[in-house]
């Protein structure tokens, strides 16, 4: 009979977890419904450097507001943003806010959505031009002008030599736009730097680490220069080169771009070149403001960029990190 | 144990036991629609019916190859291919000539799967690990790692959007694939040869079964499946991206194995695989309408596909005929198909 209990307290344990899990949303739910304006809001990831808090700030303008927010996360897969899309769609809300990881996949979805009346701001990364006027705005950063910005910077801070690439995931519309606004600078300044290799180690440091041992084992003192698509990643490069013992006074030139605190650590130390800043706090908060005067029926401007500053030894000290 | 006894041979447990997919699902649908009332809407439930489309059809063909006993780790891959053909093609054949490429495209790469595990007899997961990775590798190669968009962009809605405002069209693909499979399954000789082969290859061989056909059917259906499951896919998003398909060859497995499907071979159902789709399709659909993190989604996936591997332990340890509805209805019910595979006869 003690298996029988057993068996039964087991069952028992069983159900509560599953009643306990949705409970605890029922609360939260119930908490968040009271605002008028329903938000629905497609993010990359949760928890990543600079998705979280761009997320959190995102949260925190919409309790703000009173805007009741449903928030779904892809982790950046597109083929799961496109499904969330059009969940967001059934859901019927007044706004909808969309991070596109990959610049075309949501382009029927976005149909769906201007068939179905509901505006759309996208959020941070930038899509292709069939999704034009499929949108009501695009806040966020241009990636494309970071990569142009990074370029120059490795250009002033190099003349000639070779630099590798470590990008985010491939296919992205960050990456993309990071990666040849970068490699157009250089054509363009007419530069005698040279790209030995781009590889994707998609926005994380570990895989950026594990790649950058790869790299730095191939081309080794060959490095003048490492641009990565954000900080993240050049960290991870850091890491491999002081795991070769080849010490940081040899330290090839590091861009990054988001500008996080380690980064500026670094820059103050001398071991980084440049990033450059911009701030997820203010592109979480600008794409809600944004989205909420859409819903509302307000003019929005198709294109809002939040600000951008390079950062390097120069002015390091009077720029504060974005995270 | 006496006590263990009796609670396991209680018909009335046996019963839950065997009938556990239902079960799992009828409790994940009725906690679901008791806190997200709206899911039991039908614009809800066929939203969530289009988006478990892609990942059930995947789900159909690794029934089959999990029934063989084997694992196809390249659907993810083969998916992405399709897209890829089925996109990147349409200026040239046109999006149906295009699609079709895609549906063969997954045929082929089945085939290859075929031939490394029936021909050159590389274990199943090793030889569909290394055609994932050199698959993928291809997408990327073929695309410069950046997604090609279609011509046009409304095609997908007739893929994915509402037909006639019931379900999607690739829904009803799904749907069509689940009632086939079942059909080969459970009325045909060569659907029972399949579970015959599955539960022991060599003495279905020596009873003249011709295994390795099977073996090698398997691996095409799967191609063949996850062709049909990019093609939609790409139509769909109007991309053919070369990171498609990711993840979608662990979760196809999680859904064939919570439907009661079992990687060791010779047991399965095409229905089972339904269920398990649908399950995860609930979780899904009730958690993501409730803002919860998709990692805690992932923590109540993991949770039931324990707990229905150890139901399975329990179930698998009884004799079959115990767990069947024979129990209380002995005239009624004729015995399950698979029970058969010890006295195959050849055909």
């Amino acid at each position: 009979m003690k298996l029988t209990l057993r068996f039964g307290a087991a069952a028992a344990a069983g159900v509560l977890f599953l009643t306990g899990c949705g409970g605890e949303d029922d609360s939260t739910n119930e908490t968040e419904s009271s605002g008028d304006t329903e938000i629905c809001y497609v993010a990359a990831a949760e928890s990543h450097a600079y998705a979280s808090p761009a997320n959190a700030a995102f949260q925190e303008a919409a309790d703000e507001l009173d805007v009741d927010l449903t928030l779904l996360s892809q982790e950046f897969d597109a083929q799961t943003g496109t499904d969330q899309l059009r969940t967001c769609i059934g859901r019927n809300p007044d706004g909808i806010v969309l991070w596109p990881v990959d610049p075309q996949a949501y382009v029927p979805g976005l149909v769906e959505a201007e068939e179905a009346g509901i505006p759309v701001v996208l959020i941070n990364s930038p899509m292709g031009e069939e999704a034009e006027g499929l949108y009501a705005s695009f806040t966020g950063p241009d990636t494309y002008e970071q990569g142009q910005l990074a370029g120059e910077v490795m250009d002033e801070e190099l003349n000639d030599g070779n630099v590798v690439i470590i990008a985010g995931q491939a296919g992205n519309g960050t990456t993309i736009g990071r990666t040849d606004g970068f490699n157009d600078m250089l054509e363009e300044l007419g530069s005698d730097i040279e790209v030995l290799q781009t590889v994707n180690a998609d926005f994380d440091q570990q895989r950026a680490l594990e790649l950058s041992r790869d790299l730095i084992s191939q081309h080794g003192e060959d490095i003048d220069g490492v641009y990565a698509n954000d900080d993240t990643m050049a960290r991870g490069f850091i890491d491999a080169w002081d795991e070769s013992g080849r010490g940081t006074d040899n330290m090839p030139a590091i861009v990054g771009i988001n500008g996080q605190q380690d980064a500026f650590e670094s820059i103050k130390e001398g071991n980084y070149t440049a990033t450059i800043l911009q701030s997820p706090e203010e592109d979480g908060r600008l794409a809600l403001e944004t989205i909420v005067d859409a819903a509302n029926g307000e003019d929005v401007e198709s294109r809002i960029p939040i600000s951008m500053t390079v950062v390097t030894e120069e002015n390091v000290a009077e720029e504060e990190p974005a995270l | 144990m006496s006590s263990l006894k009796r609670v396991f041979g209680n018909p009335l447990f046996l019963t839950l036991v065997h009938y556990r997919v239902i079960v799992i699902l009828g409790a994940t649908v009725l906690i679901a629609t008791s806190f997200v009332p709206s899911l039991a809407d039908f614009r809800t439930f066929s939203l969530s019916m289009d988006r478990a489309a892609v990942l059930g059809i995947v789900a159909v063909g690794l029934t089959v190859v999990l029934l063989m006993g084997k694992l196809d780790l390249s659907v993810g891959a083969i998916l992405a291919l399709s897209g890829i053909a089925t996109i990147g093609l349409q200026s040239q054949l046109g999006p149906t000539g295009a699609a079709l490429v895609g549906i063969v495209v997954g045929v082929l790469a089945g085939a290859l799967n075929g031939f490394l595990i029936v021909i050159l007899q590389i274990n199943s997961l090793v030889a569909t690990l290394a055609s994932m990775i050199f698959i993928r590798a291809l997408c990327h190669f073929l695309t410069g790692s950046n997604p090609l968009s279609g011509a046009d962009p409304l095609l997908g809605l007739a893929v994915s959007g509402a037909m006639g405002g019931t379900l999607s069209m690739r829904t009803y693909v799904f749907l069509l694939a689940i009632v086939l499979l079942f059909i080969w399954l459970t009325y045909t000789v060569g659907g029972r040869n399949a579970y015959a082969v599955g539960s022991n290859e060599d003495s279905a061989t020596a009873s003249g079964i011709r295994s390795n056909r099977y073996i090698f059917g398997a691996f095409l259906f799967s191609g063949f499946t996850a062709g049909i499951a990019g093609t939609l896919q790409s139509l769909a998003t109007n991309t053919g991206s070369p990171v498609f398909g990711d993840a979608i060859a662990l979760t196809a497995i999680a859904a064939v194995v919570i439907g009661g499907t079992r990687l060791e071979g010779g047991r399965g159902s095409s229905l089972g695989t339904l269920g398990g789709v649908l399950v995860l399709a609930a979780i899904t659909t009730t958690l993501e309408y409730e803002s919860v993190p998709s990692y805690y989604q992932d923590i109540v996936t993991g949770s039931i596909l324990l707990l229905l591997i150890l139901l399975d332990r329990i179930a698998s340890d009884r004799p079959r005929s115990v767990l069947t509805l024979k129990t209380f209805f002995p005239q009624r019910t004729k015995d399950e198909s698979h029970h058969s595979m010890s006295r195959k006869e050849e055909p």
